[in-house]
């Protein structure tokens, strides 16, 4: 009797102090996970929205899915471009990218990879900057396309890795989808618009929601 | 101490009636538990069904043979591809002779290099290479195909991997753009603007076209690796083969009538979306592998069963990565994965020994 | 069983070297190993676990019933792992992505429990403390020495730092889970015929005298 007794004791103790020491260690490490996470959004649309000194969250759901694109704002508050997320199975995991279009729906700006899975080598090399550099200024309509062996030879056209067919064509279908939803809900003129200025510290006024 | 580690090597390298004589062995207590020790003659009397031409022939004269049913193939390379392709024939065959004396030499072995087996694996994976393929790549190859590939499991004979197609997978991880850059045959003038070409069943693959004339992958006119493209040229080895009497038809014939029928299937299906019979059979390594590499002694099953199972599985997967897969080609792999399992096959498709019964319980 | 604490330190280092003597924890090693900057943080992760669960135990191997031992051992690793990850997670993000599931994966990593279990509850502290120290700094060479190989064959660099030039073509194949096992083997071949090499000198030493 007295050992299950002991046994119970010893278990409610364990269980009760490493309660009490993750929430301690949570309460401490969780807002700078937290804040690593934003600033790693924040960098990725900087990057790929370039001249934009603030950004502001615009969502909107769609049937069952919450679509959230980041309209990125210059100094005195004119919109620089739009900025969104484009997610998409790749070779052997996800391809998450992070995509910014002018605000005319025509072009690319630029595009960023937030996370990928592909072969180290081959597959991610679509985190190089000659490949990403592809996607700068590129025409999104009707469609981009990507094209092998040979260099593009129309304004919508990527060349694909060597070797990484499948990566390649997993980063544009990203991309494709991606914008084609972009661009089937959120009306021009809600990019176009004007928006405040951004404060004076940016880096503290990121965060629209 | 010494002489015992080699205790297991065979006089001769006759390896497969050694290996099954092993397993012999084995399966005689598991048959019959109750049966006393059996005695090393009684284990002996079991024969295997086939090959038994073995015994009276020596292994450097069927290696040789085989050599000679590769020179067509050969010869094709070096006219489809210049003599960048006999550059790399070369290569890869005095790497692979170097490895081999080097690995004997160290385990204090006989120096058995005389016996051609890795003159043919060098020509093997040589002619699974793009004729663009690196020198120092079709070293590494050759290093990997006999050091790893066949010494390591103890030398010719105890390989459970065909060697030439271990290098070429492994050359396949470790380069995976250099062993897909192909290039044009110099017989075709269409190259000339285009950096790298595309085989039939790349074209296939990515870009849904297999207009290739069927002809010209029959002769060989299209780009590919070196032995591969020409089919013509390794039907006649392996012909040659047959009429010496050193393959058994079952192995490349199975090989190919099921890569044949199975891709019918689909063909005959939606022949918009899927290739014909005859494209799977000219394109990629079908050819070289179901002649060459399906038909190796030491890694192909010895029992009639296990080689229907072995050709028939193997050809399945070959059809099911090339029109599936994540690869264009899908006979490397194919034969690979079949190859690990061999053994069982042929421990479980044994014909029954005459006189035997099963081993009765309690 | 009193051995000095000398020898309990030293035996980790060789003579019960984790994955390649062992054949220990075999998953950290295989799976995080393409390169020595990984190798070295996962092997820095697992002996702060190693080390603080296993002192833990051995302070309380008196007070818990043997009959709930191992949930008890268990808890207390879980909760060191996490903390662990959270750290990771807080502190370096980047090694953190890289690392992925891994770090939480120490909980089932049976160097540990084995430990807990072999050494851990029969002996005191200082024992435990020089014993899961040497298994633990035996564990970080081993995944540092599999990572370095890994990444001079597969990248041409090491820690980083690009050590072969543009001669060298990377063999992709060390960076795939293939390359680790062909690394795997071929340690541990090297290390058995170091230690038989030594087992013969010995043997030889013995006879003449």
């Amino acid at each position: 009797m007295n050992n299950i007794v002991k046994m119970f004791l010893n278990l409610i103790v364990i269980g009760a102090l490493s309660g009490i020491i993750l929430s301690g260690v949570f309460g401490v490490a969780d807002p700078m996970i937290k804040a690593n996470k934003e600033r790693e959004l924040k960098e990725a649309i900087f990057v790929v929205l370039p001249g934009a000194k603030d950004f502001k969250v615009l969502e909107k759901t769609v049937g069952q899915e919450k679509l959230i694109v980041y309209k990125g704002i210059d100094e005195n508050g004119a919109p620089v471009g739009v900025a969104f997320k484009a997610d998409g199975g790749g070779f052997q995991g996800n391809i998450g990218l992070m995509v910014g279009l002018e605000t005319n729906y025509l072009k690319l700006r630029a595009i960023e990879v937030l996370e990928q899975l592909e072969t180290p080598g081959l597959g991610d090399r679509i985190r190089e900057e000659a490949f990403k550099d592809q996607f700068k200024g590129l025409e999104v309509k009707p469609k981009v396309e990507y094209i092998k062996y040979r260099k593009p030879e129309k304004p919508n056209q990527i060349q694909a890795i060597t070797g990484a067919t499948i990566s390649s064509d997993a980063v544009v279908k990203n991309i494709n989808r991606a914008v084609e939803k972009v661009v089937a809900n959120f009306p021009q003129e809600e990019m176009t618009r004007a928006e405040a200025a951004p404060q004076a510290a940016p880096k503290e006024a990121g965060n629209g929601k | 101490m010494e002489s015992l580690k080699f205790v297991r090597k065979p006089k001769r390298p006759l390896p497969q009636n050694n290996r099954i004589t092993d397993q012999r062995t084995l399966d005689a207590k598991e048959i019959n538990p109750n049966a006393e020790q059996p005695s090393q003659a009684a284990t002996r009397l079991i024969v295997s069904s086939s090959p038994h031409f073995l015994n009276t022939e020596s292994v450097p004269k069927i290696m040789h043979n085989v050599v000679t049913a590769l020179l067509p193939a050969t010869a094709a390379s070096v006219y489809f591809f210049g003599w960048r392709a006999l550059l790399l024939i070369i290569v890869c065959v005095v790497a692979c002779l170097a490895t081999e004396y080097a690995f004997q030499k160290i385990r204090k072995q006989p120096i058995k290099i005389h016996d051609g087996s890795a003159i043919i694996t060098g020509m093997l994976l040589a002619m699974t290479l793009p004729a663009g393929f690196p020198i120092f790549g079709a070293i590494l190859g050759s290093v990997f195909a006999i050091g790893v590939g066949k010494q390591l499991f103890g030398g010719l004979g105890y390989n459970i991997f065909n060697p030439a197609l271990l290098g070429r997978a492994f050359l396949m991880a470790t380069y995976p753009v250099l062993t897909t850059t192909w290039v044009w045959p110099r017989t075709m003038e269409k190259a000339i603007d285009a950096v790298t070409a595309a085989t039939p069943l790349v074209m296939a693959k990515f870009e849904g076209k297999f207009d290739v004339p069927i002809m010209d992958m029959f002769i060989g006119n299209t780009a590919g690796s070196l032995g591969e493209t020409s089919a013509i040229a390794i039907i006649l080895g392996g012909l040659y083969l047959r009429y010496k009497g050193y393959i058994n038809w079952k192995l490349p014939l199975g090989y190919l009538g099921t890569i044949a029928v199975f891709s019918a299937i689909f063909w005959y299906v939606n022949p918009a979306k899927y290739p014909s019979p005859l494209f799977h059979l000219f394109a990629g390594g079908a050819m070289l592998g179901a002649w060459f590499m399906v038909t190796d002694m030491v890694t192909s099953p010895v029992t009639s069963l296990g080689q229907w199972i072995f050709v028939i599985v193997a050809g399945i997967l070959a059809v099911v990565i090339r029109l599936f897969g994540g690869l264009p080609e899908g006979v490397m792999y194919s034969i690979l994965f079949m190859n690990a399992f061999v053994p069982l096959l042929n421990k479980h498709t044994r014909p029954k020994v005459f006189g035997e019964v099963k081993a009765q319980k309690g | 069983m009193a051995n000095s604490l000398g020898y309990e330190f030293k035996k980790g280092l060789w003579q019960e070297l984790p994955p390649f003597r062992l054949v220990l924890g075999l998953c950290p090693t295989l799976a995080v190993t393409n390169s020595a900057v990984n190798g070295l943080a996962m092997g820095l992760a697992t002996i702060f676990v190693l080390f603080t669960s296993n002192i833990l135990i051995s302070l309380v191997r008196k007070t818990i019933s043997a009959q709930v031992r191992i949930p008890a051992y268990v808890v207390i690793i879980a909760t060191l792992v996490t903390v662990a990850d959270l750290f990771l997670a807080a502190v370096f993000p980047d090694i953190s992505k890289s690392l992925g599931p891994y770090i939480p994966l120490i909980v089932v990593n049976c160097i540990i429990l084995g430990r807990a279990e072999a050494f851990a509850q029969k002996n005191s502290i200082l024992p435990t403390a020089a014993d899961t120290l040497g298994i633990g700094i035996g564990f970080i060479i081993s995944l540092t020495i599999m990572g370095t190989i890994r990444e001079v064959l597969g990248f041409g660099s090491i820690f980083g730092v690009k050590l072969l030039g543009e001669w060298f073509e990377p063999w992709i194949v060390m960076i795939l889970p293939a390359g680790a096992f062909l690394v795997f083997g071929g340690l541990v071949a090297l290390v058995n015929w170091i230690s038989s090499r030594k087992a013969e000198k010995a043997a030889s030493a013995a006879m003449s005298r």
